[in-house]
């Protein structure tokens, strides 16, 4: 079963952001938000592994790097499905604009990256609505690694050292999150991800977003 | 004699014993461990939902009824795949015989009595090696019940309360512990479980999971 490659027939629109870290994703989806509240919309808003239910114990498991790629993935399954069932279906049966920082792509992408079956992964969230629009950043990971690690080393998990690529943290990073972009890349066609270059300008992206987002309500009788 | 054939391609043996709450499970495997541990054999013991890494959030979630159908299965996969990754696989790795109360045919049943999709929750486990030997404690109903009211007393989960079959605590106990069965009983075939009637006395049943693990055992297959 995969509600993923079908249409959701829903009131609500569901619309996600997709990169890796430093890709500028969050600058945008708040920008976005800002603008649709502006304009009168009903908005939600739910970012990655912030669940009630499980994002503490993930995030303790991870300082103490407790979790095999197993493991990390099924936690963020938790989380994820604990937000759909809560607050992204609800949102999307309700007729909201639900915006997501991060949705199941980011777990096709790490995971896999991380080794764990594609296939396998993908039936883990074969519960999770297709979006009506999902944007992907396209970055490289060294401009990443600059703008996210400028005044820190990157953790454990986002440099992908468990999987023991190299001692040295920027480098684990720099072939981790290379093989996450490689993830990203192939959906842009299995998913019909929407592909943005993230280093254009901040104004440029937001303006393209928001023309495709209009094109997404007016198909659904919302104008704005 | 002809050597066992393992079903998986550690050194050890994987055991485990299945049944629903109250059918005596636990006894069972302290009994097969004293057994085995007094002829020498490598014993670790392993059962459900006990992994350090979430066990706790899953009696916690529980208490505050945090739980929806799906985290459900998930959370209890992720417990799994913890156990069977850090303490499971490595014993068999080192020969052990690995007696489990409870595995993936506990989640199987549990999950999908509570509407999840078979497909979907196999795929979960898909990845965990088969068991060598399944034993299964068979237990009508409402002797079940009878344990249960009488040691630990209704649960709201182990009633399947969450998933509303009834307002009634004993009645929604009844009907949840009735599809387990029901679940159970067609996953005997698929999966080759020794079935034992499980209202036989504790010595006899014993007897019974003694004669067959050492049946295997003398075979030589982990000596």
């Amino acid at each position: 079963m995969s509600r993923l490659t079908e249409n959701h027939n829903l009131a609500g629109t569901l619309v996600c952001v997709e990169g890796i870290d430093g890709s500028g994703k969050s600058t945008q989806i708040t920008l976005l938000r800002d603008w649709l509240k502006a304009a009168g919309q009903d908005v939600i808003f739910t970012e990655w592994n912030s669940s009630e239910l499980i994002s503490q114990t993930t995030k303790l498991a991870k300082k103490k790097n407790l979790l095999s790629p197993r493991t990390f993935s099924l936690l963020h399954a938790v989380d994820f499905a604990d937000r759909f069932k809560q607050i992204i279906g609800p949102a999307l049966k309700a007729g909201f604009i639900v915006l997501a920082d991060r949705y199941a792509y980011t777990a096709f992408a790490r995971d896999v990256a991380r080794g764990v079956d594609a296939a396998w992964v993908r039936n883990v969230y074969g519960f999770a609505y297709k979006p009506d629009l999902a944007i992907y950043f396209d970055i490289d990971p060294k401009t990443s690694m600059e703008r996210i690690c400028s005044n820190r080393t990157p953790k454990f998990y986002e440099a992908g050292m468990d999987l023991k690529l190299s001692n040295d943290p920027y480098e684990s990073y720099m072939i981790f999150q290379g093989r996450v972009i490689k993830e990203y890349q192939k959906m842009v066609k299995e998913f019909g991800l929407i592909k943005l270059n993230a280093n254009d300008s901040i104004h440029s992206k937001q303006v393209e977003i928001r023309r495709m987002l209009k094109e997404v309500l007016n198909s659904k009788g919302i104008k704005i | 004699m002809e050597k066992f054939k393992r079903k998986h391609k550690y050194e050890g043996l994987l055991v485990v014993i299945e049944g629903t709450d109250g059918s005596g499970k636990s006894t069972q495997l302290e009994l097969m461990k004293k057994y085995l541990q007094a002829h020498s054999y490598g014993v670790m013991v392993s059962e459900w939902k006990t992994s350090r890494l979430i066990a706790n959030v899953i009696d916690d979630a529980k208490e505050r009824n945090l739980l929806n159908a799906t985290t459900y299965s998930l959370l209890y996969a992720a417990d799994f795949a913890d156990r069977l990754e850090n303490q499971i696989i490595p014993a068999l790795k080192s020969g052990f015989v690995v007696l489990l109360d409870r595995y993936y045919y506990t989640a199987l049943a549990r999950d999908v009595v509570r509407g999840q999709d078979i497909e979907w929750v196999k795929n979960l486990y898909e990845y965990a090696p088969e068991p060598d030997l399944v034993f299964y404690l068979d237990m009508p109903v409402d002797v079940l019940l009878k344990r249960i009211i009488g040691t630990t007393g209704l649960d709201f989960y182990e009633s399947g309360r969450d998933v509303g079959f009834s307002t009634d605590f004993y009645k929604s106990f009844e009907i949840y512990q009735k599809k387990c069965l029901e679940q159970y009983d067609k996953m005997k075939e698929e999966y080759g479980f020794k079935s034992i009637d499980g209202t036989k006395s504790r010595e006899e049943i014993h007897k019974i999971m003694q004669g067959e693990i050492q049946k295997i055992l003398q075979s030589g297959v982990i000596d």
